[in-house]
């Protein structure tokens, strides 16, 4: 746990040393805020939950989707580059602890990004109290479902960062990878088989942003997030180990 | 009546390092090819060979960052790749190139380094203090790496391979890049170290080989060609010299004149069919040496 622990504080500053960081958060945050005030704009004088005002904002996501795709791209790509990764290798921690040390900092790195988001709330409430019904529980559940998603995303980053030796790449094929997990929906349609298509419609994440926007939390995507990001972390060290077998 | 204290078998072993019939193929390469020596406790050891030799690939093995495809290699009688974490606590290895952290503060990434590597939060100052004296990185302890020079990160990256005050050093190519001065000094530094450790290096600089080890393992082609002292090996290699001359002239007086001339032991000619030019000469190391002044 201390080497996690370790690991992570190493991932967070390296985030913050480079121009990384800023550039993402500078990106990030006016993004989600002119999304939030479009949304706000749309909805005005309709009856809309609050939570929807910012997670059902399709801007929103694209700049999660970036933001992901841009704080992932390093991880392991950025040391492969460098060769830092054999000196990561080569220490006393199990390549497990490596990845879960670099997931943890990435999802550290996410919270710190998305948590400003909050003051939207609150502005809006001291700003125009009364015009939207400032409750809780659809706010929760836009964060829970928020990162649930950004951390399954962050681990098929991370993966997909482990595979290849240039950033770029990473980054690019990051954002296309998980980009098509919000098409699911719309893809859905096209593929044949009633079955089928209920298998998509189910994992598609929007229709999960919007029960969990109004504050209805299931369980089941709680659990397919979940399982997801368990596996991309189980994924990404099975890449680290493959250079044993070859 | 003191208790008498069990002393392990390994302890007793006076061999480091066994490595047994070790391959390593990338796919249809076989980067190294049945290798099998012995390094004992205390040796300082060289990898010498030409760039593609194996020298790398199999530090890399040593280090445990590579498994091999074949054969086994045992530290103090322990297979490394089945107590892999146990081998790296027990070892300290310097990439080649020395990669670091660029963002960070010299003393941050010692520190970051220490911790990983396990040592003790009490004895963590005085052995950072201990490596960065030893090192010569003290005087640089708050600046950024990617400020260093090349060998002020040769030397840190020495300096986090000791940390954890390992009993076994394996560097691959620990002057490449730096300047005579730097060199002469890292050189010494490492010597220096010999007296605690077991030192496995790699290089393809005869010098280095002669400068540092007390032994060498010759590498081509992912074999280990020859065994011996840099001395000895250094009279293999360099018994005797050739010359390739162009000189213009009859071919039988050419070769009888080239004979005459002192220290000169066979001339004959390089291409048959051209009359008139290129001889090779092949005389002993040190008499070519005093012909050519």
């Amino acid at each position: 746990m201390a080497n996690i622990i370790n690991l992570l504080k190493r991932q967070l500053r390296a985030y913050f040393y480079s121009p990384l960081a800023y550039v993402i958060m500078l990106a990030f945050l006016p993004t989600a805020g002119l999304s939030f005030c479009r949304s706000l704009e749309q909805h005005l004088g309709r009856q809309i939950g609050v939570g929807e005002l910012l997670f059902g904002a399709s801007g929103f996501w694209v700049a999660v989707l970036a933001a992901v795709a841009l704080l992932t791209m390093p991880l392991f790509a950025e040391e492969r580059r460098s060769g830092t990764l054999e000196m990561l290798l080569t220490m006393p921690v199990t390549d497990l602890q490596v990845v879960l040390g670099k997931y943890a900092g990435a999802f550290g790195f996410f919270l710190l990004l998305t948590l400003p988001t909050l003051s939207f709330f609150v502005l809006l409430q001291v700003l125009a109290p009364g015009l939207a019904a400032l409750e809780p529980a659809p706010i929760l559940g836009g964060y829970l479902i928020l990162w649930l998603i950004g951390g399954c995303l962050i681990g098929a980053g991370m993966l997909i960062s482990a595979l290849t030796r240039s950033p770029i790449t990473a980054a690019g094929v990051s954002f296309l990878v998980i980009g098509l997990f919000f098409f699911l929906d719309s893809a859905s349609a096209l593929v044949p088989g009633e079955a089928a298509r209920n298998a998509l419609a189910y994992l598609a994440s929007a229709q999960h942003i919007q029960d969990f926007a109004q504050g209805i939390v299931d369980t089941r995507p709680v659990a397919l997030y979940l399982s997801l990001a368990l596996f991309f972390v189980f994924a990404t060290v099975k890449v680290l180990e493959a250079r044993q077998w070859k | 009546m003191a208790r008498l204290r069990p002393i392990g078998l390994a302890q007793l072993s006076p061999i480091m390092i066994k490595v047994e019939q070790v391959s390593k193929c990338f796919g249809p390469i076989k980067a190294l090819d049945a290798v099998s020596f012995e390094v004992l406790k205390g040796e300082i050891v060289g990898f010498l060979g030409p760039n593609g030799a194996g020298k790398t690939t199999l530090l890399r093995l040593l280090a445990t960052y590579l498994a091999p495809t074949k054969g086994r290699i045992l530290i103090e009688g322990q297979d490394i790749f089945l107590h892999s974490l146990e081998a790296r606590r027990r070892l300290g290895y310097l990439p080649e190139n020395a990669p670091l952290y660029p963002e960070m503060r010299v003393d941050e990434y010692l520190s970051f380094r220490a911790k990983l590597k396990g040592v003790p939060r009490r004895r963590r100052r005085d052995r950072l203090e201990e490596v960065k004296v030893l090192c010569g990185v003290k005087d640089v302890e708050r600046r950024i790496i990617g400020g260093l020079s090349k060998g002020f990160c040769q030397r840190l990256a020495l300096a986090d391979s000791l940390v954890h005050n390992p009993e076994l050093l394996i560097l691959d190519e620990p002057c490449s890049g730096l300047d005579p001065n730097q060199t002469r000094a890292l050189r010494e530094l490492i010597r220096g170290l010999a007296r605690r450790l077991t030192i496995v290096l790699a290089t393809h600089l005869v010098a280095e080989a002669q400068a540092i080890c007390q032994r060498v393992f010759i590498m081509n082609g992912g074999r280990i060609v020859a065994a011996d002292s840099p001395a000895r090996l250094t009279e293999q290699l360099h018994g005797h010299v050739e010359l390739v001359a162009e000189i213009a002239g009859p071919r039988d007086e050419v070769i009888k004149r080239l004979q005459s001339v002192e220290g000169v032991r066979r001339v004959r000619p390089a291409a048959p069919a051209l009359e008139d030019a290129y001889f090779r000469l092949t005389a002993p190391a040190d008499e070519s040496d005093r012909t050519n002044g």
